[in-house]
């Protein structure tokens, strides 16, 4: 069983420009709540497009029921594991780290883009946070800023929902004081369309990815 | 860590352990050192006897401290027996799961969560398994009342609480702790300490609360911690009675915490349906 984690990324104000000081001020406020530094952390979503072939028609245009886009989400503190994410048809897959390799010698899905989730994790007696930027792989260009919480004592989702907004409420309340050109949101994935109970798991964590992938592509025109 | 005796019985006295190590010390020290322990662990036990003690030296009478009765309530139910007790509670609180077993059961049991916990890997049958085992365990159904020496009580989801009975088969209460219904391992047991932060300060608050009520009407101590426990399955959603807020910063302790106690003073043993809670600093008793 899993602790409750809960995914926030930053929403810039309108105009308003990502750079390293607004993650430096998170981390600083994680800090002022008497976070401890323990570590790094790292998750990375690969964005998979299907590879077309001359059989598949006149342009090699592919049949309409085949999904445009499967991500691959990794988490670096289970290197043994890769989920698998349909987001038009609500699956995901929990699947052993060689999957990537089984799909690219089948030539159905090949990566086009990686992007990396990273940054430092702090303890917070019961609480985890975890604050970082997103950018492609190989690349420093930041396209995001993003925040993991997690509750130790809990990990159904129905029952911390209290415990998460509260702690979201003392996080704003904090952030607040910077007065920085934005804020973090927290999108709800509906863990219920992916056939997800209400304990916690790593399917769970891999759908809020996905869903903070969708926000980021939508606010920053992230090519994906 | 608590020794942990063959048949499955604990070994409270930390001052055991401190002078165990300690073999140079005079004979002075060691004294020295167990009245601290004593002491300590007195005043964290029984916070209410310490000022009785101190009026009947001032007064010159006998050492025997008078206890304040607990008024009388009328409609109370007759539980005299364990199966009445527990019977009861089933009944009033029926989304809390109680289990009782004899000590070692429950070793084993504590054990065997720490293997059933420790898998990430979400396995749908494993979490069947997790639900079957609360049908098969090897306690509610067959122990025989007159051996059950710990039960355990389960909202699921909120907490897992461990109260252990001595002698077994009795009434009586002895030992109280709270634990994440996630945690799971051979220091899950009712003088053990959870893993996190918000169960450790529940339990803190629950060894006081057993005390007070065995000290105020001790044929009916088990009756009220239960139901008291019962009350926290709203740990995690009841607001604090005084700042009217969940979580909270508690500077001293620089741990952002729920409201963890629940008033245990004039608890009849037919529960009360609105307690209040409060966090630490809003709190009234001492940390």
């Amino acid at each position: 069983t899993l602790p409750r984690r809960r995914l926030m990324h930053w929403h810039p104000n309108p105009g308003a420009t990502l750079n390293s000081q607004i993650l430096a001020e998170a981390c600083s406020c994680a800090e002022s709540l008497g976070g401890t530094k323990d570590g790094r952390w790292k998750t990375s979503i690969i964005s998979c497009r299907p590879i077309t072939r001359d059989s598949m028609g006149a342009g090699g245009r592919l049949p309409p029921d085949v999904p445009g886009e499967l991500l691959g989400v990794a988490l670096h503190e289970h290197p043994g594991l890769y989920f698998s994410i349909l987001r038009t048809h609500r699956l995901v897959l929990q699947a052993d780290a060689a999957f990537p390799h089984v799909m690219e010698k089948l030539q159905s899905y090949k990566a086009r883009v990686s992007l990396d989730f990273e940054g430092f994790q702090y303890q917070l007696g019961d609480f985890c946070l975890r604050i970082g930027k997103c950018a492609p792989n190989n690349s420093e260009t930041m396209r995001g800023i993003i925040m993991e919480v997690e509750y130790y004592p809990l990990s159904s989702i129905e029952k911390s929902r209290a415990i998460m907004v509260d702690f979201f409420d003392i996080w704003q309340e904090t952030l607040a004081k910077k007065s920085l050109p934005g804020r973090f949101i927290h999108v709800e994935s509906n863990f219920s369309e992916y056939g997800l109970s209400d304990h916690y798991s790593f399917q769970h964590t891999a759908v809020q990815y996905a869903t903070c992938l969708q926000q980021l592509m939508a606010f920053l025109h992230v090519d994906v | 860590m608590p020794l942990v005796c063959p048949d499955g019985a604990v070994v409270a006295y930390a001052w055991k352990r401190q002078l165990a190590g300690q073999a140079g010390a005079s004979a002075v020290d060691r004294t020295r050192l167990a009245l601290k322990a004593f002491t300590d662990q007195k005043r964290r036990f029984f916070p209410h006897l310490e000022d009785e003690v101190l009026n009947h030296l001032h007064d010159g009478e006998s050492g025997i401290a008078k206890r304040p009765r607990m008024p009388a309530g009328n409609g109370e139910l007759e539980e005299k027996t364990l199966s009445e007790i527990l019977k009861n509670l089933e009944n009033e609180v029926p989304n809390m799961k109680i289990s009782t077993y004899r000590r070692l059961d429950w070793s084993k049991r504590a054990s065997s969560l720490a293997s059933l916990m420790d898998d990430d890997f979400v396995d749908p049958s494993k979490e069947l398994n997790l639900q079957n085992m609360g049908k098969l365990r090897p306690g509610s159904v067959t122990t025989p009342i007159d051996q059950v020496a710990v039960i355990e009580l389960l909202v699921p989801s909120i907490f897992r609480v461990v109260v252990s009975l001595h002698p077994a088969g009795s009434v009586d209460p002895d030992a109280v702790a709270f634990f994440s219904p996630t945690e799971g391992g051979s220091y899950l047991h009712a003088r053990g300490l959870s893993v996190h932060h918000v169960f450790k300060h529940v339990t803190e608050h629950a060894d006081k609360a057993l005390q007070y009520f065995i000290s105020v009407e001790p044929s009916k101590a088990l009756s009220m911690l239960l139901r008291w426990i019962a009350d926290y399955q709203t740990l995690f959603a009841k607001l604090c009675s005084k700042c009217r807020r969940l979580l909270l910063m508690d500077k001293s302790l620089a741990l952002l915490l729920p409201p963890v106690h629940r008033p245990y003073h004039q608890i009849s043993s037919i529960g009360s349906d609105h307690q209040e809670a409060y966090h630490i600093g809003c709190s009234s008793y001492d940390a």
